[in-house]
């Protein structure tokens, strides 16, 4: 039972000041075992903050991350899934799921974690799933015009996700589930 | 202004030869230990004669002899003497002979029970079942009773011990029908469902599962450090042996479970102390079916033993009339007394407050003073004492100080306080001997 915390595009403090305090208080230390960032923190001391809440810390570069270092995409394996992670603003069309789609073949990975839309998504399709946690503080995009708060947090039990996504809805914390299982078909080689 | 002193049957010279064997063991209880006594003091020492067996002659004493001398070698250490005496021999033959009825006389268990439990026919574990009411006295009843609570155990793990992913995983099997699997191929938006009850990792509800989860993760580490550092050198419970990982596994899960369950007392340190000997005991029993389930027997057993000592790991209940400090203080006023010399110089003339040595000695009881088969011995003591565990332990307590009541009367805060803290390697039996004569010389 691993948990692992998925949010980015937080704009800290370009376009927004703070995570919303409804998110805050449930982010407390001890609970999550990694957390893996989209990007757009985009300062340093929003990576001090989510190092504070788990120390096992994945960023993919944003691109007004202030930060240059981060990579542009990381992979990770967590029990049986592998994860990646990318900022999207590189993959175009933004948000497109067959464009992410390639993405996830080229990194080879179960779960694909993407960002830059500042909209919730969780897709499927064949080679397996992309997840948009969105913006953690409802930053202003220029792609969407409705953003809500959100971010997703997977809990990874052997070959079963559950995902709980987090939104703030007119000031309320609305909590959501997705549940997918991996395919124990092993991956032959083309 | 007349002092208490110390009785002079304590400063006689019988200390120093053993005690001859009395010549029927079934007179009747209380008197026993008094006649051996007075009638070594009266006469000189004599040899040890052999004692016949009291009912019909079995072929035990030579088997028994061969099994003891294997066994006092594979335990840590031992006390007094190495090999059995013909005492030891015949108390066992007696005891096997009481376990063996129908229905067992608990009383007459306690008796035999209370002078020590030899380790040569394996019988440990029974009797401090018996002694603990977890095994009923009518020996057709023994199946069905453990049947009962060993799947009453095995309950309590599957409830308890399951992480909240899988309880809601069950919640959900059982409230909604399985969604459409999405086979390979299908792509598009996954669907959202509602979570069960409001039940999500990051819940701060005082009835979340999860929430309740991260609590307890703490005292689960705790219990776990505990664990990992009980008996440090003993291969029973220590090092990377796949019998002391195991046992290490076990002790945990009934702490774990224990703490659940109680969540007025939850787990405090030193409870793993007091699990350690239980746990050590009933895992060393010859009767396989017994080892398979020992987490369960150990469990209930541990419950039993724990629930007359309750209030001492308590901290609200510290100053109250149950806590530990009353019992320290009972303690106290007994050692006065007994033996009122010792008790001035001890706690107004030195001011060594019974709080530095006497809260180890009975929160733990005594487990951290002797070593491990000593302390074995002494539980035999405890559990047996019709007076009970915790009142026999007061004995011993008093029995301890007054043991080395010369060293302590010359010595200072530090040289007393160093001396109780670091209880010298004593004659065990020797030591139960003298706590047993307090009984029969208390004032009421």
């Amino acid at each position: 039972m691993v948990l692992v915390l998925a949010l980015g595009d937080l704009h800290i403090s370009h376009r927004a000041p703070d995570l919303p305090a409804k998110f805050k208080s449930m982010l407390v230390p001890g609970k999550i075992q990694h957390i893996i960032c989209t990007g757009n923190l985009c300062i340093k001391e929003v990576h001090d903050y989510l190092r504070t809440i788990c120390p096992d810390l994945h960023i993919a570069r944003g691109e007004y991350d202030e930060e240059t270092r981060y990579p542009e995409t990381k992979t990770l394996t967590i029990g049986q899934f592998k994860l990646g992670v990318c900022h999207g603003h590189q993959v175009i069309p933004w948000g497109d799921l067959d464009s992410l789609a390639m993405l996830q073949r080229q990194l080879d990975v179960d779960i694909l974690v993407t960002g830059h839309t500042h909209q919730f998504t969780a897709y499927k399709h064949e080679a397996g799933v992309v997840i948009n946690p969105g913006s953690a503080t409802g930053a202003y995009s220029s792609i969407t015009y409705d953003v809500n708060p959100s971010f997703v947090l997977m809990d990874i039990d052997a070959l079963r996700v559950v995902v709980y996504v987090y939104e703030l809805i007119d000031g309320e914390v609305k909590v959501d589930k997705i549940d997918f299982k991996k395919t124990t078909t092993t991956q032959v080689a083309h | 202004m007349v002092k208490k002193r110390v009785p002079d049957w304590l400063n006689s010279s019988l200390w120093s030869s053993p005690h001859p064997p009395s010549p029927s063991p079934y007179d009747d209880g209380e008197d026993y230990r008094l006649r051996r006594s007075s009638s070594a003091a009266e006469s000189t020492v004599q040899p040890p004669v052999p004692v016949p067996p009291p009912s019909a002659t079995r072929p035990e004493p030579p088997k028994v002899e061969i099994r003891d001398r294997m066994n006092d070698s594979s335990d840590n250490g031992g006390s007094g003497s190495g090999t059995p005496s013909v005492e030891d021999i015949s108390r066992q033959a007696q005891l096997v002979q009481e376990l063996s009825r129908k229905v067992i006389n608990v009383g007459e268990l306690r008796r035999l029970a209370s002078q020590g439990i030899p380790d040569g026919a394996g019988i440990r574990s029974t009797v401090w079942k018996l002694l603990l009411g977890y095994l009923p006295v009518d020996r057709g009843l023994w199946s069905s009773e453990l049947a009962k609570k060993r799947s009453q155990y095995k309950h309590f793990k599957e409830e308890l011990l399951m992480n909240p992913s899988e309880i809601t995983r069950r919640l959900e099997k059982s409230t909604s029908s399985e969604n459409e699997e999405s086979k390979c191929g299908t792509r598009g938006l996954l669907p959202r469902s509602e979570i069960t009850q409001g039940e999500h990792p990051l819940s701060l509800g005082k009835t979340s599962i999860w929430n309740q989860f991260f609590q307890d993760t703490e005292i689960i580490e705790q219990i776990d450090r505990d664990v990992k550092r009980t008996h440090p050198g003993m291969h029973f419970f220590s090092g990377d042996s796949q019998l002391a990982k195991s046992n290490q596994e076990a002790l945990k899960n009934i702490l774990i479970v224990f703490a659940k369950l109680n969540p007025g007392i939850r787990y405090v340190q030193g409870m793993n102390e007091i699990l350690a000997p239980l746990f050590y005991v009933f895992r060393n029993d010859p009767n396989e079916e017994n080892t398979a389930f020992v987490e369960a027997d150990t469990f209930f057993c541990f419950v039993e033993l724990l629930s007359g000592f309750r209030d001492h790991f308590c901290q609200q209940l510290d100053n109250s009339v149950v806590g530990i400090r009353s019992t320290i203080t009972k303690l106290s006023r007994l050692l006065k007394e007994h033996d009122e010399e010792l008790w001035r110089h001890l706690e107004v003339t030195t001011k060594v407050n019974p709080q530095f040595y006497a809260f180890r000695w009975i929160t733990l009881l005594l487990t951290q003073e002797f070593n491990f088969a000593d302390s074995l011995i002494i539980w035999d003591t405890l559990l047996s004492d019709p007076e009970g565990p915790l009142e026999t332990l007061l004995r011993v307590c008093i029995a301890m100080l007054i043991l080395v009541r010369r060293r302590l009367l010359a010595g200072d805060f530090t040289s007393n306080l160093k001396l109780l803290q670091h209880y010298p390697s004593t004659n065990i039996s020797h030591l139960l001997y003298v706590a047993n004569k307090l009984r029969t010389q208390s004032a009421y």
